[in-house]
């Protein structure tokens, strides 16, 4: 799902994020990411959406090689990620329910199919009949869900979270790790980027480690490697 | 909506794309309105604004307009006096008046012989008395010509005044029409000022559209960066700031139509008070409905103008980070 090899990022300036960076995610598989703060953890999933390019190397995404999607492709090349993020994103003068569908309008969906689309996702992450609230008048825990709502409205075969649980208490981290298990059982590629090791202990995924814009070999932190075979898909995708 | 298009992601059938792109369309100026409705009082400036700008050109041409009628209606009191040469008998003079009549130039021809324009003379001039001494009459003979309306012009008159200046009886002519000429000149002027004036004032209007635009976009900035990270195109990010700037350019026009009418109206008694005056009918003339439709479709024009630059310029810089 998604490939990278011998990446590296330099930023104008000369900061080195990324040096040689290789991995590789399976399709259908769900890992985490992580490293301190600064790693290049950001970095990585911003090469991946298509917000920042790779300085050598090669981004290959369901087999398209990244450097070649000219920007006016970008934005189709986004609809196929889930894209969630620590301080949500969320367009705070909106409804649950227009932030939920913005996905499905941008893509021109019509409106009967979007209601119905929005309120499957917001059934998924438990926020049903919370359509018609303000997401300031929610709790961090439910905006986060709002925000993985959006990220999973429009089905996409990839999800991506950045520290997804950064605000959360345990329990919450939990919750919302339990959901992204079963978008992966449904056959979602799932990557998460966290710092939040005590999460990542208890679960049995694999973990790829980034010190200082390198990768630092996977296998050898987690040997239980487990990857879900992508029989197991859900309906539409 | 089929069964298959609900079951593939954003793989509509080509028809069904093709509805939901129109009904898109409508949806988004509807959605630009509604925004303006829900900021009224920061869309009700900036519309005051173009409204204001976009009513004084147009003033400017009903100004124009109005003017031309005046001294199209003025031109017909262009006369041509012929005085004809000395000791020519009056059987020349008369074929010379058939010839001048057969002019297609020519409305209508008058003669005075030198008789009627001594009394003329002593009647008018208050030099009759002193008349009395001479013992010939000095006064020639004239004949006054009125062009047709196509001739009236000041070109037109001057042309015609040369052709009948290469009749043999005529020793010269007088066209007294100078004044017509530098009204012409004055108006003229006055159009050009109008269309320096006026394009001044729509560079305003798309410089005024242009920054509002450009603060709608900043305002939105965090709402930009969701929609380009959840995979909108820049055509369907600007839409909706592209229909605004129409927006305001459809309601400034409608402004500015409704400033000239108020304006026509309040200077339409103090004006026919004026030509009264001069004995002249005439009444102002507001826009007309196509006017009035040029006036809105330029500013729709215009407002469309302005807000792409600034969305060219602007959108492009907000990437998420």
């Amino acid at each position: 799902m998604i490939d990278f090899q011998q990446v590296s990022k330099i930023y104008p300036g000369g900061q080195m994020a990324l040096e040689d960076v290789n991995f590789h995610l399976q399709q259908g598989e769900m890992a985490f990411l992580t490293g301190h703060s600064g790693a290049g953890k950001s970095t990585l999933l911003k090469l991946i959406t298509v917000i920042e390019r790779a300085t050598t190397g090669r981004v290959a995404i369901n087999g398209h090689d990244i450097a070649k999607v000219s920007p006016k492709h970008v934005p189709y090349l986004r609809r196929n990620i889930g894209m969630i993020f620590q301080n949500h994103h969320l367009l705070m003068d909106r409804s649950v329910f227009d932030n939920v569908a913005l996905p499905l309008v941008i893509e021109g969906f019509s409106h009967g199919e979007i209601r119905k689309r929005v309120a499957g996702a917001l059934d998924m992450v438990g926020l049903y009949g919370k359509e018609r609230h303000n997401p300031i008048m929610l709790s961090g825990g439910e905006q986060q869900r709002v925000g993985i709502a959006r990220a999973i409205v429009n089905k996409p075969p990839l999800l991506l979270a950045d520290e997804p649980t950064g605000n959360l208490d345990p329990k919450l981290s939990m919750d919302i790790l339990r959901l992204f298990e079963t978008f992966n059982d449904a056959g979602t590629s799932v990557l998460i980027a966290t710092h939040d090791l005590g999460l990542i202990a208890r679960m049995k995924y694999r973990t790829f480690t980034l010190k200082q814009g390198r990768m630092l070999g996977a296998q050898e932190l987690h040997p239980s490697v487990h990857t879900r075979a992508p029989t197991n898909r859900g309906e539409g995708q | 909506m089929s069964d298959s298009a609900k079951l593939t992601r954003s793989k509509l059938p080509l028809s069904g794309r093709i509805v939901m792109f129109f009904i898109r369309h409508v949806q988004q100026a509807m959605a630009s309105m509604g925004e303006l409705w829900r900021n009224p009082v920061s869309s009700v400036m900036t519309m005051a604004v173009l409204g204001v700008s976009l009513s004084l050109p147009a003033a400017l041409q009903v100004l124009v307009k109005n003017a031309e009628t005046i001294t199209s209606s003025w031109n017909s009191a262009a006369e041509i006096s012929l005085f004809i040469e000395d000791n020519r008998s009056e059987q020349t003079i008369q074929s010379l008046l058939t010839r001048i009549r057969t002019y297609s130039e020519v409305d209508k021809v008058q003669y005075i012989d030198r008789n009627q324009a001594l009394e003329e003379f002593q009647r008018l001039s208050g030099f009759g008395e002193a008349l009395a001494y001479l013992d010939k009459n000095p006064l020639p003979a004239v004949i006054t010509v009125t062009p047709t309306p196509r001739y009236s012009t000041p070109v037109g008159a001057r042309e015609l005044l040369t052709k009948l200046e290469r009749e043999p009886e005529i020793s010269f002519g007088r066209l007294d029409i100078e004044w017509l000429e530098r009204l012409q000149a004055v108006v003229r002027l006055l159009e050009r000022t109008v269309m320096a004036i006026a394009a001044l004032l729509v560079l305003a209007v798309v410089l005024v559209i242009g920054n509002t635009i450009r603060l709608a976009i900043m305002n939105r900035r965090s709402e930009i960066e969701v929609m380009k990270l959840v995979g909108a195109t820049e055509a369907f990010i600007q839409r909706p700031f592209l229909y605004t700037g129409i927006w305001y350019g459809v309601i400034g026009g409608i402004l500015a139509w409704l400033i000239i009418n108020l304006l026509v109206w309040y200077l339409d008694s103090a004006l026919a008070e004026l030509l009264g005056l001069y004995g002249s009918q005439l009444e102002m003339k507001s826009l007309t409905f196509i006017e009035l439709l040029q006036l809105v479709g330029l500013a729709s024009f215009l407002g469309w103008l302005g807000s792409y630059l600034s969305v060219r310029q602007h959108l492009r810089s907000i990437e998420p980070s």
